[in-house]
């Protein structure tokens, strides 16, 4: 009875559009004060304790990191590289654009950071070229989500926190599919360009190829600190997110100089609230979880498909399924906070590794973020090439599609997610 | 006036904290390796740095309780609002009027519970485990932090009675870039 009642109660406040956050912590005192007799105290210490955790820091770290990174400069260079690596094949901006989109990933752990950045540079100057928009937008939106599948990512951050799952070998699982996912999408680039006949742009040098190279390697050498940082016992993922913060602010002020040094309490007070806001959903998670877990609702889910004979088969549709309609209503961190705690102990009762779970949560809100109604990349790109809605909700349909098969994939075939962290024997 | 010296330290607080525990927990990594350097280790070997972990996450704490304030001000919460655009006017001003009046009861629920905490750890000796700070001051950030963002969800609330105004913010701004459409709702760093 009462798993109705909860899930009932916090779908009725969510759907008055008061903050996710409040919603999770209002469903959670109704239960306080009027059916369990747990002390109303201990949730004053949750509220600070759910934080207590260094972990949860990197995501204010990445988010800074990010802001920096955003401004312009990096992504920059990192587009004059891909494009002249690829830019003379069939729809070679577009090529270009997953490209940058997937290295731009590497170094930002959000996907609104890459739209972002790569869109606002690279969907003006494939118009320029001769591309439709919604060819550019099309490749841009969906490539943009690579940016929480490729490391480092604030999702996989938020997993691992929320299920003790490492964060360095969730890291190390995202490489993979986040290249297959960037080849799927650019073969969908090109496949559609060749169709259209759409412009290539003229082959570059070698020289050009090595000066567009050296030009970007400041941004590069982040990835590698990053990775390379967590991978090598270097520092912990918080550590590395710090370290890639400070390192993103010297690059934008001082090599690239594309922000004034009395612009950055402007950069660190949007990053500090778009962290804040995070971390107050995360706070109110832990309290919504810590009522699942008193009234025993992830055990008792357990139970019932044990006893029903669920198949891991018939588990994960199901847990797509689920995580598709979500899609539909909240943003990608909502959800991983709100269902990670859930599905994690039925995932495990039935044999499923917690980091293949991870990145197929990932995977899932990914596709959420690209298509109406919340789809964020989409309204970004629909912002930033001036475009109606409806008509960016078609142009992403190729695209969309092969993340859908994607996402079959990733379901069904572990070894994708699995395989790289196991090799590094960090599973 | 009074009003603008609180938003403005409002702001001040939240982006220093932010830079400041970025800046220790990069120095205390820094200081980690150099101190194995040779010829730094007579200097840098005093130098302990254990406590930076903990005033980090003190910090970002501190942040993320009057940062959830700000981002009531500046309308940054992440909500559904798939249903509540789909209403008539005034239908859609009342489900808004709730939601808002939720928060700022919310809000007020936990800022006394954390209040009532807080006072009881005055009367003890309990302190912080590496900084030994009073533990009353470490938790003073939830009373003090849901107060102000019950104080704020009630502007907003006054404002929107009145103009019909809602603080939205714009995920979907992008420098330089004119912004022709809007997202329906300010969505987080994702």
């Amino acid at each position: 009875m009462s798993p109705a009642l909860i899930f009932g109660l916090l779908f009725a406040l969510m759907l008055t559009g008061m903050p996710i956050s409040i919603s999770l912590g209002l469903t959670v005192l109704t239960f306080l004060f009027t059916m369990t007799e747990v002390p109303i105290e201990s949730v004053g210490l949750k509220l600070f304790s759910g934080l207590d955790n260094f972990g949860i820091m990197a995501i204010p770290f990445f988010i800074l990191a990010g802001t920096f990174l955003t401004r312009g400069g990096v992504a920059r260079r990192m587009i004059a590289f891909t494009t002249s690596l690829v830019g003379h094949l069939p729809g070679g901006l577009g090529l270009a654009g997953v490209a940058a989109c997937a290295m731009f990933a590497a170094i930002s752990g959000s996907s609104v950071a890459t739209v972002v950045a790569i869109g606002s540079i690279m969907l003006p100057a494939m118009v320029e070229h001769g591309y439709p928009r919604r060819f550019g937008v099309g490749v841009i939106s969906t490539s943009g989500a690579l940016g929480i599948l490729v490391p480092p990512s604030i999702i996989l951050v938020l997993y691992g926190v929320s299920t003790n799952t490492s964060i360095g070998a969730l890291f190390m699982a995202g490489i993979v599919p986040g290249v297959v996912l960037a080849l799927m999408l650019a073969a969908v680039t090109w496949f559609v360009a060749w169709r259209n006949g759409y412009p290539k742009m003229p082959k570059a040098s070698l020289a050009q190829q090595f000066k567009a190279f050296r030009e970007s390697l400041w941004g590069l050498l982040l990835i590698g600190i990053v990775l390379g940082g967590i991978y090598g016992g270097v520092f912990t993922p918080t550590e590395a997110a710090a370290v890639a913060a400070v390192y993103a602010f010297f690059i934008t002020v001082f090599v690239y100089k594309e922000l004034k040094l009395a612009e950055v309490p402007k950069v660190l007070l949007q990053a500090a609230s778009m962290s804040s806001m995070l971390l107050y959903i995360i706070t109110n998670a832990v309290l919504f979880s810590f009522l699942m877990t008193h009234e025993q609702i992830p055990q008792a889910m357990a139970a019932w498909i044990i006893d029903k004979h669920f198949s891991i088969w018939m588990f994960l549709l199901v847990v797509n399924i689920i995580l598709l309609l979500a899609g539909n209503v909240m943003d990608p961190s909502s959800i991983l906070l709100i269902m990670a705690p859930i599905l994690f102990p039925l995932a495990t009762k039935l044999g499923v590794h917690p980091v293949h779970l991870g990145v197929l949560m990932i995977v899932n809100t990914e596709v959420g973020l690209c298509h109406p109604p919340v789809g964020l990349n989409l309204y970004i790109a629909s912002s930033i090439a001036k475009m109606g809605i409806s008509e960016i909700t078609i142009a992403v349909l190729p695209w969309l599609l092969a993340m859908l098969v994607f996402l079959g994939m990733i379901t069904y075939i572990p070894e994708i997610s699995l395989w790289l962290p196991r090799l590094l024997g960090m599973i | 006036m009074l009003l603008r010296i609180l938003d403005r330290l409002e702001e001040t607080i939240i982006a220093s904290l932010m830079g400041a525990a970025t800046l220790i927990t990069f120095v205390a990594v820094v200081h980690r390796y150099l101190v194995d350097v040779p010829v730094l280790y007579p200097y840098l070997f005093g130098i302990n740095l254990a406590w930076s972990q903990e005033l980090c996450i003190y910090m970002f704490i501190w942040m993320a309780k009057f940062g959830a304030a700000y981002g009531v001000r500046v309308g940054i919460h992440v909500g559904v609002d798939v249903l509540i655009n789909r209403l008539n006017d005034s239908w859609r001003k009342g489900v808004i009027l709730f939601g808002l009046l939720g928060g700022a009861l919310f809000t007020a629920i936990v800022g006394t519970m954390g209040a009532k905490f807080v006072i009881e750890l005055m009367h003890t000796d309990q302190v912080s485990p590496d900084l030994e700070l009073p533990s009353w001051l470490v938790y003073a950030c939830i009373p003090l932090g849901s107060y102000l963002m019950c104080f704020r969800f009630l502007q907003v609330c006054w404002t929107y009675v009145w103009t019909d105004q809602l603080p939205h913010h714009d995920a979907t701004h992008v420098d330089d870039i004119e912004v022709s459409a809007k997202a329906p709702i300010a969505l987080g760093e994702a």
